[in-house]
């Protein structure tokens, strides 16, 4: 009877490895058929389910907005509230913010003190972004898949490798893959098959708006 | 230290509890102190420094890992409540309403609590970690830490014969009330702001 209290944890413990195990399965390395596929039954589901009941303040936008800024490249993503953004250059620069969209507002914010702040709706998303003591403005209008915000993490032979991918609606990329801390322009990303190959790796990077 | 015990083991059920003294207390409740801020740290310390992936498992018939989460919990706070009130009556608080399946109440739904908060705590800490983008979510995520902590140094003590009067009071109130303030600060939020779905 008494040591009940141990199998307790040592339960919580075991299954949490097990969830913890399955997630990185999940995430790195996959060979499930790209992401896009998925996408419709699990926007529909939200919007059929959040449709018809009274109570939510609003119905929640789920929508990808992608364009081009003078720093940069950047997209925000929204799911249910949770909005991912990601700034861009190709070459060097990169910020990845996260945060909540709530009642048509936006706010985000990074690593490193970048801040982002702004509206939103079905259309388009603008605002501000404040990185490095700069205040960008911007309005950058929704994109459907293919296009949209992709992010990789995962570990490739010892070495950590996150990637990041904004497809814009005219299908050109702006992407940083980072391995090990050494920042590189992303590979082109194969909006067909969702994949990519880094340092002879294939990827499957994911689509924040979907998953997350 | 003896007066101490006196005044406090008078409230208690167990008459017997915790009489060895000081030092030996300290070890008791020591020893699942320090694992317990191991835990809370340890975990602090994985979602700071580990990279959110903005991804993890999903679980069928929900429309969003998100969803999942929210759903989870608000079991969980339920079954916390469960937690509160069988504990109360184990004790005698309730007065007469203190059947003899109160214990096993407790103890099961207490089980059952901790399975369904642990793939909650994987996501968060896997797929957002720690963030610090408005007070909510700091309060969230500090508190996570130190719910799972706090839960660990209660389970670890709970066998422990010898334990002063005040502890499992004590211990188990303050597991029950970080669980149900992670409860406002998540689903809650979730609730009240993207509202009510599955």
């Amino acid at each position: 009877m008494k040591p009940t209290p141990l199998l307790t944890l040592l339960g919580g413990v075991t299954l949490g490895a097990v969830v913890l195990a399955l997630s990185v399965h999940a995430t790195g390395g996959n060979d499930e058929p790209p992401v896009p596929a998925a996408a419709p039954t699990a926007t529909a589901v939200a919007g059929a389910s959040a449709a018809p009941s009274p109570s939510p303040t609003q119905t929640p936008i789920n929508a990808t907005w992608a364009g081009r800024l003078t720093a940069g490249t950047l997209a925000i993503s929204v799911q249910d509230g949770v909005a991912v953004a990601y700034l861009c250059d190709g070459a060097a620069i990169e910020a990845w913010l996260q945060g909540t969209a709530a009642g048509g507002r936006l706010d985000l914010a990074g690593r490193a003190g970048e801040t982002l702040s702004g509206t939103f709706g079905e259309g388009q998303a603008s605002g501000q972004i404040k990185i490095d003591d700069q205040v960008l403005p911007f309005t950058v209008t929704a994109v459907t898949a293919p296009s949209g915000l992709y992010r990789a993490a995962a570990t490739v032979r010892g070495a950590q490798v996150d990637g990041g991918w904004i497809v814009l609606a005219d299908g050109t990329q702006v992407g940083l893959v980072t391995v090990d801390g050494i920042a590189q322009p992303a590979p082109p990303l194969d909006t067909a098959t969702g994949r990519v190959t880094v340092d002879g790796d294939v990827l499957t990077p994911t689509r924040p708006r979907e998953l997350s | 230290m003896t007066t101490r015990n006196e005044i406090t083991t008078d409230r208690t059920v167990d008459e017997g509890a915790g009489r060895t003294g000081g030092t030996s207390q300290l070890t008791l409740l020591g020893v699942p102190f320090l694992i317990g801020a191991t835990v809370a740290v340890t975990l602090g310390v994985y979602g700071g420094l580990h990279e959110p992936t903005g991804v993890a498992v999903n679980v069928g018939g929900f429309s969003s890992p998100q969803t999942v989460k929210v759903w989870l919990a608000t079991g969980v706070a339920v079954l916390a409540v469960t937690q509160l009130l069988s504990a109360l009556s184990m004790w005698g608080k309730l007065g007469s309403l203190a059947p003899s399946w109160a214990a096993l109440v407790h103890r099961w739904s207490g089980r059952l609590a901790f399975l369904l908060a642990v793939p909650v705590a994987i996501h968060c800490l896997y797929a957002l970690g720690f963030a610090t983008y408005d007070l909510r979510v700091v309060a969230h995520g500090l508190l996570g830490c130190f719910f799972f902590g706090a839960f660990t140094v209660k389970m670890l003590a709970l066998p422990k014969p010898g334990l002063p009067g005040w502890a499992l009071p004590v211990l188990g109130g303050t597991v029950f009330t970080a669980l149900i303030a992670l409860w406002f600060t998540s689903s809650f939020w979730y609730f009240t702001t993207i509202g009510v779905t599955l």
